[in-house]
């Protein structure tokens, strides 16, 4: 078996100097006046650093109305970085598939083919309203569904014909190719847990992507999967200290005021996402869902903020715990981002590739 | 003072010792499949640029098509790299909603201290917009347009809460939090081209510059008239020849001529009313105005031929009327534009003291 791979949630404009984890929280960072509506190429880099020293593979960078463009940061910081990958995320139905493509092989040309695709169906009615999108979940799907079948003629054809309910391609052609030392075409992570993300990420992904919850819960699932030949990737935080007692010190912390819940809460609420639901849910009747994994900060950091807690040697062995069952990659956060990401390659990752190759 | 801006090469159209003939087949033969231009060409493009800006270039267009890489991203890399020069970067209406067009632009500007413009093209040829999923016919691709540039106006003007309800978009609340950064802007220049009447009252309600090919002063001059009076600016699009003597520049343009005269390009651009008016003409339009390559490649071949003095004369003529950008290109387009810094630029800003003074 394959080594894990492991990538980082982009910090968001700003945050790698910001020192404590409320002020990280979605909340402050979508108030108009946040820095994470500027690119911080400063910070950026010193993060990217920081993650290719820490064995990180790749940076998840997340789209929404409050943050920059995706493909284009992935553009800056991937001509300033040598080796990390750039997973941008971004949502159809904003885009015709045939100018995104071309925007993707063209990145891929400059800096090297280090990126891949999160592709999103849409998380908000008002957001996507906002971007001139009027669909309902589940034809959003049918609509990704058809863009990404799209996208994917661009990368195996030279001359693309659709002809579907969402979109019409006639003669399409493009001659800038997908450039990699080893792809024609980029990895494509599909996101959420709705019956319909799953059916995407089996017809038109490589990588299924969705929270972690606990192995027994995931493994059926999983295999499912992995038997289509999609790989399933995890999405999690991670707080990780000396010992489990401290780990869980630093959680407790991090529990804030109760404002921030309920605006949390709120857009957890508001949201028609099928993801967001379970994940509060989760928080609402557990907490703690097995001896490290804790969901008692999503109403206050959001969904993906299920996180594994523990000493180095417990994360080390959760971690073989997902690969047993067949996972083979995970996208972390944790509070500082640079901060957790320094321990868990220095703490945690060499414990995975020595029980890896046990 | 006239603004003078410059054609970005085509990928690996940089190369040391060509011809302006070679430099010339390279272009013509990059829409083949098999030519390496499709693939980004940092060195030979920054190349360019560091030319480009010591001979006082101010920015470069970067063009649009299925046949190269995509310009947000090409000036984005080449936008890290450079200092003083800006990009223009081509777009279609059609391809991509406001909101998300907005975002990458501001993104952009952000990124590269604001140095990007936009232009803005209704689309030229039906077939490569029905491969980029765009079926609309030509006159409605305008209509079309003018909404995309009002949406992404407001979000310019407001950055937050833009509803739009048009035949083309529909927009409600639009937010969003990343604005157009650049020194004393809030928003892109944006280039609107074309030579149709949609073009021109497209730049003239959305856009900040009407863009075209050159042709003589005495029939711009309405048009220019027009557009100076509604307060845009007029940018014309043309190449260059610049040699010491007018004779050498002639031999230049002789050149250029395909070995067989009928062969011609323009047909892949055949819902352009650009490129539908570029037909028969006198070769010659005035004494530096030569339209040779016109009926091959299309009008935005139209060649400004001569010495120094007469090409600094010309551009001068075309100042005197309101034209007050150029976009330039020529053969190779290193050796050309070395040229053009060297030996015209400083005569054309000598003219324009002694005019003011």
């Amino acid at each position: 078996m394959s080594a894990l791979r492991f990538h980082w949630m982009m910090p968001k404009g700003g945050e790698v100097s910001m020192k404590t984890a409320q002020e990280t929280s979605r909340v402050l960072t979508t108030k108009k006046e946040s820095p994470a509506a500027m690119p911080d190429v400063q910070g950026w880099t010193r993060f990217a650093r920081a993650a290719e020293e820490s064995g990180i593979e790749s940076v998840l960078l997340s789209f929404s109305r409050y943050e920059p463009d995706t493909l284009l940061i992935a553009c800056a910081m991937g001509r300033a970085t040598p080796a990390l990958k750039y997973i941008v995320a971004y949502r159809s139905g904003l885009i015709q598939p045939a100018p995104f493509v071309q925007q993707i092989n063209t990145l891929s040309g400059l800096i090297g083919g280090r990126v891949a695709l999160n592709i999103v169906a849409g998380s908000s009615t008002a957001e996507q309203r906002g971007y001139g999108d009027y669909l309902e979940h589940d034809d959003r799907y049918a609509r990704a569904e058809e863009f990404l079948r799209i996208c994917n003629s661009f990368w195996s054809e030279q001359t693309v014909a659709f002809d579907g309910k969402y979109y019409r391609v006639d003669g399409g052609r493009l001659h800038a190719p997908f450039q990699s030392p080893d792809r024609t075409a980029p990895e494509i992570y599909v996101s959420g847990h709705s019956p319909q993300a799953q059916a995407l990420a089996l017809s038109q992904g490589s990588a299924w992507l969705r929270l972690i919850d606990t192995p027994e819960k995931l493994a059926p699932i999983v295999a499912q999967v992995r038997e289509r030949g999609v790989e399933v990737c995890l999405r999690l935080c991670v707080i990780c200290r000396e010992t489990r007692d401290e780990a869980v010190a630093a959680a407790m912390a991090m529990l804030p005021n109760d404002d921030t819940e309920k605006e949390e809460r709120g857009i957890l609420n508001r949201s028609d996402s099928q993801t967001l639901k379970q994940a509060l849910a989760a928080a609402d009747e557990r907490g703690w869902m097995n001896r490290n994994l804790y969901a008692g900060l999503v109403p206050y950091y959001g969904s993906s903020s299920i996180t594994l807690i523990g000493s180095p040697d417990e994360l080390a062995e959760q971690f073989l715990e997902y690969k047993k069952i067949g996972v083979t990659q995970f996208i972390i956060a944790g509070w500082p981002k640079l901060d957790e990401m320094l321990i868990f390659g220095r703490e945690v990752l060499p414990r995975v590739r020595q029980m890896e190759g046990s | 003072m006239i603004r003078f801006h410059w054609m970005l090469p085509k990928a690996f159209e940089v190369r040391p010792g060509q011809t302006p003939r070679e430099a010339a087949r390279y272009r013509v033969e990059s829409i083949q499949l098999d030519s390496p231009s499709p693939k980004p060409d940092m060195d030979g493009w920054l190349e360019f640029a560091r030319t480009a800006e010591d001979a006082g270039i101010e920015s470069v267009l970067i063009s649009f098509s299925r046949y190269e890489p995509e310009p947000f991203m090409v000036a984005c890399a080449m936008g890290q790299e450079t200092a003083r020069l800006k990009y223009i970067v081509a777009y279609r209406s059609g391809l991509m909603g406001p909101t998300s067009f907005v975002q990458q632009i501001n993104t952009l500007s952000a990124l590269i201290d604001g140095r990007v413009a936009i232009n803005i093209v209704a689309g030229s040829s039906a077939a490569e917009q029905r491969g980029y999923g765009d079926f609309l016919p030509h006159d409605e691709r305008y209509a079309r347009a003018e909404e995309f540039l009002a949406a992404a106006n407001a979000f310019w003007r407001e950055g937050h809460d833009v509803d739009f309800d048009g035949r083309y978009y529909k927009l409600e609340k639009g937010t969003l939090h990343t604005p157009f950064v650049a020194p004393g802007r809030r928003a892109p220049e944006i280039y609107v081209s074309g030579h149709s009447e949609q073009s021109m009252r497209l730049a003239a309600t959305q856009g900040t510059c009407w863009l075209r090919a050159a042709d003589t002063p005495e029939s711009l001059r309405p048009p220019v008239a027009r557009m100076r009076g509604l307060g845009i600016d007029v940018c014309l699009r043309a190449c260059v020849i610049c040699r010491p003597t007018r004779e050498e520049a002639l031999r230049v343009a002789q050149s250029l001529l395909p070995d067989d005269r009928r062969e011609t390009t323009i047909a892949l651009k055949n819902d352009s009313r650009m490129y539908a008016e570029s037909g028969a003409k006198d070769e010659w339009l005035n004494r530096t105005l030569w339209t040779g390559l016109v009926p091959h490649y299309g009008p935005v071949w139209t060649t400004l031929v001569g010495t120094p003095e007469e090409l600094a004369g010309a551009f001068l003529a075309y100042k005197e009327i309101g034209v007050n950008q150029f976009i330039l290109s020529g053969w190779p387009e290193v050796d050309e534009v070395s040229i053009f810094g060297r030996d015209v630029i400083p005569r054309v800003r000598d003219a324009e003291r002694r005019q003011v003074a």
